[in-house]
């Protein structure tokens, strides 16, 4: 794989320094997301862009529906990626699903992480007798058929609501990145997503994790901060973000990275 | 990257392949560089027999006739292809297919494969093909003309072709997947009505869709089963241990696929035909030993005879292990399978599962070295197996989505559209202008579709067709002439805005053409009130302006003579209306009373409206003030008062005399003399660094450095307003910012952040908070910028500072310098200092800084309290201070204070983010963590240090004594109540009010405004409470209390305080 798959999966390693930073996108964007946020990292960091696999800027051929059907797939990718370049130790920023898989990737390689910074995740997005995910079984399966129905309508209504703060640039960045993603893969990612169930598994992170999460999230109620915060075995901090939103590093680019900054290892 | 048309015509069936060619014709017929959708469109209408046309015939709309929407549907199509840019380079033998096309034709692909009608085909094919890859096998899939037609529908470029033409894309669709004739269907459909459509629709694809789903799920290998796979063949750690919420269920298909001896093709060849005992039924209940021995035995006996690739054996859930109360049956059972696994010579295998990582610590507990005796491999399991399975029961419709996401789509989109392209640094009449003119540009966007009319909204649909499509060049290209022309309109009419209202200059020129008739007109006024305050002398423009500013200071003698006074007064307040709304005017009024008062809203004029409407606000004030005064009775000695408090910080300019130039400094010391030293200072290093002769210029060096260290926040404001009306003339030649961003906890409604200065918004928007210094800078080359919490700046900032203060170029992010020659500035600290600690203040001090900055600009109530009996107070004075009556402890006060503000912050954004927030952080074992963060964040960086050192001064500011300004304001009330009410009264001040007048009194510029308030607006309540209430001094007591929650409705006159009392 090695070559192949930096390929594939446009990897960049951008800046210098002796720490490295990987920064990882969530579900609908694609690498670009971070670009207002790497200013300020690369004068002291050497990081690491790459998109997953679902994303619109990777060629769909490269979507195998039968791997990727759970999040483990896109961590092999993920520490394929690092062992590829030779990273054996970094930091890890990860949006959404990628937050997820940061997670899984630490359960596994523990060494290879410093420290996991997780920006809008949740380890189950669906309610459960004392766990509030935000969402309802059936509310999900509606979206999956209007998904279905009319793509471009679903993005349209989907992106200000994820972006939530009225930052008309902001929607429209993630429009563009949700809109360059195929429409069944989109639909299969996002059942992906929805499927999974990280509740069991928190416990077995042992890095240190930083929870940053805005203050208002269509996707991820504040409550879901507090649980990762104490179910996560590492020792975790959360971070209230004053900003409304799922992608705080679109919508208040300046603010998540001062944050971002803050919890970064020294 | 588009495709070579070879290649994306392997991918289709024979017709399909007959209408791609067609549409590459079409692209090389009009030399464009790529073949798109839109080019497929055309192709497929112009086919005889064309199963889009016949589609569309079906599905037309039957408001026109099927000839004209037709010729309407080719003029649209053709319009679009006319947009599309002509390849430079000439067109290619065979245009190669867009991305968007072969996307479409991908998805064509997927969704043949999952359709009913072809599924046991492909399914076929994919078995015979199981050795070859998967990517092969999907390229067997032909797309067959009618799925190559449903794709290119879903392009959105093309819907809104369609669209323009009248069609709608979902009805098409459902034409050609539906053959039976649909015109009586379609007329059913309430026209242009979006959401019910699309429930329509969904709910016509509804019976479909599950069948994809387990479609898939069948003809998907399961990851996870393929996982614990690999896991089984490893040479160590070889025995999975599945841990996590679904690890039941994922095991349990592993378990039964193995049992049903299916194709397993998700195991590696090496354990194919391995075999499965399971232990589960004997684990969970561990009761009877026997029963465990014996299935050991067992198993041993068939791991001996084995002849496959060997056993595995299942334990199930592990939970078991760790409920059990006998640990030594537990132990026993645990040491026998070890014995087994190392026996058995590689044949052998367990497997378990615990469903969440709780369990799996206890398991570790209780036998620490079970996973190097049983060889576990841990494998977190987050996802079933069975995608659409359990897991996706439906029921209802809602958040994620809700619908009001596809109802408001248009609409939605254009709202965004205009926020985005809106400059808010226009004034309301630019801002209309610069909007008229856009959406004629707008308009001539789309003019070159003849299908204008059906254009609802082009822009949102370029937008659309950009982000779905960023690779195709041509629609690019559209949008980014598109957003040149946005931006240059926007440029030349804040270019226009800023001559005619913002910028300093041309403004001089009119003080310059006014100054003249300015003077006759005062010098008139004042004969005819026979009371001359208004000493103007013709001097330079900077000085009429300030008076200009001051527009308390005309009306005020008036005060004198009633009857005069209020009729000027009058025509004041309309006239500043006037000559707000339209400035030319101003140019053009003859030297008349009419024209004083449109040059006082001159001074107002590039403020807001809403800064025009509080002045007005002011000056009505004003005359309820007199008004009341006149019936207190206190006529003379207030109204001096009055004159004295509205002339304020611009008093000084009268008998200012140019040539003393540390004059101004002396006031200002005088003004604020608490902080004199600092003052010296400052008058000091701006005398030093311009070049004496008087005038603002600066010398060769160019720019002024100072840093305002210490506390005392509102005065380093109100110095550095007041620096920059001394040197550039007016104090709107300042420009603040707040570095500190997240960490400012300035609550909302408080007193501090309602103070007059306008700082710049870091935090909504999305650029660097270096480039908005940069621009604002560009934008001011003459002022005073003050940066506060400088140690608080980010490194782009910091790096841009550093280099300013060396080269007198700052730069921004993109690397652009802009020229800081004529510009001061001021860094703001509260925490830093100089090295030597500075007395900061009595520490136990009852009111300190932090507490006042924290005041909230409340409405303020007098409540009556009856005590019986002979209330004696604790103190002898009338007047006291209460605690809160919230909060009786102090310490507890602050502690909620804080609370308070910090939550009302986080409301303001989410009403639903729990209190529980706030504490998250502070659990004993973070707090390592913190305070490391801590001192790397207060460390005196080393970039701060130089940029001190290279600084033209750095100036200490002294802790402001509140406690002393509260004694004096006591002090003040009682002398005030004693005057305006004859008997003597008790009145108590709650501490969160004292705090608020405090706040006020720390803000505000004018001398005497808080003593007027105290004076004519607190005694009078007072009093009116008391006449109120019929209340004699011996049996009660007034309390001056904040009402909660209720923000003050109308201010008084140059201080931050209600203008009214209630009264209860």
């Amino acid at each position: 794989m090695g070559q192949n798959l930096l390929e594939a999966l446009n990897v960049r390693v951008v800046g210098s320094g002796d720490k490295i930073l990987v920064l990882s996108h969530g579900f609908g964007t694609d690498q670009s997301a971070w670009n207002r946020i790497l200013p300020f990292f690369i004068r002291d960091h050497r990081v690491v862009l790459y998109d997953l696999v679902c994303a619109g800027t990777v060629n769909p051929d490269f979507f195998d529906f039968r791997r990727y059907t759970t999040l483990d797939p896109y961590v092999d990718d993920l520490l394929n990626i690092l062992d590829a370049i030779g990273v054996d130790r970094c930091t890890y920023v990860g949006h959404s699903v990628s937050a997820m898989i940061g997670i899984l990737a630490a359960i596994r390689r523990p060494r290879l992480f410093a420290k996991l910074i997780l920006i809008g995740a949740s380890p189950r997005f669906l309610n459960d007798t004392d766990y509030h995910g935000g969402f309802e079984q059936g509310e999900i399966e509606k979206v999956f058929w209007a998904m279905e129905a009319n793509y471009e309508a679903w993005v349209n209504g989907f992106a200000p609501l994820a972006v939530g703060a009225d930052v008309p640039e902001a929607v429209r960045e993630f429009s563009r990145t949700l809109f360059n993603m195929r429409p069944d893969i989109t639909l299969f990612v996002s059942r992906t997503v929805f499927n999974s169930d990280f509740r069991g598994v928190l416990g077995l992170v042992r890095v240190p994790c930083s929870i940053i999460q805005t203050a208002k999230d269509v996707s991820v109620p504040a409550s879901v901060a507090v649980y990762l915060k104490n179910h996560l075995g590492g020792r975790s901090t959360v971070h209230p973000l004053n900003v409304e939103g799922h992608l705080p590093h679109l919508s208040a680019p300046n603010l998540l990275a001062q944050v971002l900054r803050q919890v970064l290892p020294r | 990257m588009p495709t070579p048309v070879s290649v994306a015509r392997q991918c289709l069936a024979e017709a399909a392949a007959v209408a791609l060619d067609e549409a590459v014709n079409v692209a090389k017929k009009r030399c464009h560089a790529q073949t798109t959708s839109l080019h497929a469109v055309s192709a497929l209408l112009s086919l005889p027999s064309s199963t889009l046309r016949e589609a569309c015939t079906r599905a037309r709309s039957s408001a026109y006739s099927p000839r004209l929407q037709f010729r309407a549907l080719e003029l649209c199509v053709g319009a679009a292809l006319d947009r599309v840019s002509v390849s430079k380079s000439g067109a290619a033998e065979e245009p190669p297919v867009s991305n968007s096309l072969m996307a479409a034709i991908k998805r064509a692909q997927a969704n043949q494969r999952r359709h009913p009608e072809t599924f046991h085909l492909y399914q076929q094919q994919l078995n015979s093909n199981l050795n070859s890859s998967f990517q092969n096998s999907i390229s067997v899939v032909k797309v067959e003309l009618k799925h190559f037609v449903m794709s290119i529908l879903d392009d959105p470029i093309v819907g809104r072709v369609f669209g323009d033409a009248g069609f709608r894309t979902n009805e098409i669709k459902l034409a050609i997947l539906n053959p039976i004739p649909m015109s009586s269907a379609t007329s059913r459909y309430p026209p242009l009505f979006f959401g019910r459509l699309n429930d329509l629709e969904a709910n016509k694809l509804g019976p479909n869709f599950p069948f994809h789903v387990a479609a898939a799920a069948t003809e998907r290998v399961d990851e996870n089963s393929r996982r614990i796979g690999e896991i089984l063949v490893n040479k160590n750690n070889r025995n999975p241990l599945l841990i996590g919420a679904c690890a039941n269920d994922v095991l349990r298909s592993f378990t039964d696929s193995l049992k049903r001896n299916e194709k397993t093709e998700f195991l590696p060849k090496e354990i194919e035909g391995l075999s499965v005992v399971s232990m589960e039924p004997e684990i969970s209940e561990f009761v009877n030993e026997e029963r465990i021995r014996l299935k050991l035995k067992q198993v041993s006996e068939v791991v001996e005879n084995c002849r496959g690739s060997g056993i595995l054996v299942n334990c199930g859930d592990l939970k078991a292990f760790v409920e059990f109360e006998s640990v030594d049956v537990v132990n026993s059972v645990v040491s026998e399978l070890k014995r087994l696994l190392i026996n058995s010579g590689g044949k052998l295998w367990v497997i378990g599962f615990l469903a969440n990582d709780d369990d799996y610590k206890k398991l570790l507990e209780r036998f620490p070295s079970i996973e190097i005796d049983w060889d576990l491999h841990l494998l977190p399991i987050t996802t079933s197996s069975s995608i659409g399975g359990k897991c996706f029961k439906s029921s209802l419709m809602g958040s994620f989505v809700p619908f009001g996401g596809f109802f408001s789509l248009p609409s939605e989109l254009d709202t965004l559209r205009t926020s985005g392209t809106q400059s808010s640094s226009l004034c309301n009449f630019c801002n209309e202008k610069y909007e008229k003119e856009l959406s004629v540009i707008q308009k001539g966007e789309s003019t070159g579709s003849i299908a204008d009319k059906h254009s609802v909204n082009p822009t949102s649909w370029l937008q659309i067709a950009t982000s779905k499509r960023p690779n195709t060049a041509e629609v690019k290209d559209d949008k980014t002439v598109f957003d040149a022309k946005v931006m240059a309109l926007k440029t030349k009419w804040s270019d226009i805005c800023r001559r005619l209202h913002f910028s300093g200059t041309s403004q001089e020129d009119i003080f310059k053409a006014k100054s003249q008739s300015f003077t006759v007109s005062s010098a008139s006024l004042g004969t005819l009130l026979n009371g001359s305050r208004t000493n103007l002398s013709p001097c330079t423009p900077s000085v009429l302006q300030k008076n200009f500013q001051s527009n308390q200071n005309i009306p005020i003698p008036q005060a004198e003579l009633p009857v005069h006074g209020l009729d000027i007064n009058d025509r004041c307040n309309s006239s500043i209306s006037k000559g707000t709304m339209n400035l030319p005017i101003v140019c053009t009024s003859p030297p008349s009373v009419v024209s004083v008062t449109t040059d006082l809203g001159l001074g107002t004029i590039y403020a807001s409206a809403e800064e025009c409407r509080r002045k007005t606000n002011l000056q009505e004030q004003n005359i309820s003030i007199r008004d009341s005064l006149e019936s207190s009775g206190h006529h003379e000695n207030a109204s001096s008062r009055i004159s004295q408090s509205s002339s304020g910080s611009h008093r000084f300019n009268k008998e200012m005399d140019m040539k003393d130039l540390e004059y101004p400094w002396k006031v200002l010391a005088e003004k604020v003399s608490w902080q004199t030293e600092a003052i010296q200072t400052i008058g000091r290093t701006i005398l030093r660094c311009t070049n004496g002769n008087g005038s603002c210029h600066f010398s060769n060096k160019g720019n002024i450095w100072l840093s305002f260290l210490g506390p005392d926040k509102a005065t380093k404001r109100k110095v550095a307003a007041n620096i920059a009306e001394i040197v550039f003339g007016k104090q709107e030649n300042l420009l603040c910012f707040d570095l500190s961003l997240q960490d400012s906890i300035c609550p909302v409604n408080s007193i501090i952040g309602s103070s007059g200065l306008k700082f710049q918004d870091l935090k909504s928007g999305r650029k660097m908070i270096v480039d908005y210094i940069a621009e604002e800078l560009s934008k001011h080359p003459n002022s005073v910028i003050l940066l506060e919490n400088i140690e608080k700046a980010d490194f782009f900032v910091q790096s841009s500072l550093s280099q300013a203060v060396k080269t007198g170029k700052f730069q921004d992010s993109h690397g652009r310098d802009i020229n800081v020659k004529n510009i001061v500035f001021v860094l703001a600290s509260s925490v830093l200092n100089l090295g030597k600690s500075l007395p900061f203040g009595r520490v136990a001090s009852e009111f300190n800084e932090e507490k006042i900055l924290e005041a909230k600009n409340l409405q303020m109530q007098i409540l009556i309290r009856y005590v019986h009996g002979n209330y004696s107070p604790e103190s002898t004075a009338n007047v006291s201070i209460i605690p809160s009556k919230t909060f009786s402890n102090q310490v507890n006060k602050r502690k909620l204070m804080n609370a308070e503000s910090t939550r009302a912050d986080i409301s303001k954004r989410s009403s639903q983010l729990p209190r529980s927030i706030i504490d998250l952080n502070l659990p004993v074992e973070d707090t390592e963590e913190d305070s490391n963060m801590d001192t790397c964040d207060d460390d005196p960086e080393m970039w701060l240090k130089e940029l001190l050192e290279r600084v033209d001064e750095n100036v200490e500011f002294r802790p402001f004594d509140f406690e002393s300004l509260a004694k004096k304001i006591l002090k003040e009330v009682d002398v005030g109540l004693r005057k305006v009410v004859n008997t003597k009264i008790l009145l108590e001040i709650d501490r969160e009010v004292m705090a608020q007048i405090l706040a006020a009194a720390w803000l505000t510029d004018s001398k005497n405004a808080l003593e007027d308030w105290i004076e004519i607006v607190l005694c009078l309540s007072v009093e009116e409470a008391r006449l109120k209430c019929n209340v004699t001094s011996s049996d009660c007591v007034m309390q001056l209390v904040p009402c909660d929650g209720l923000v003050v409705e109308e201010q008084a006159s140059g201080v931050c305080l209600p203008a009214r009392i209630k009264v209860k």
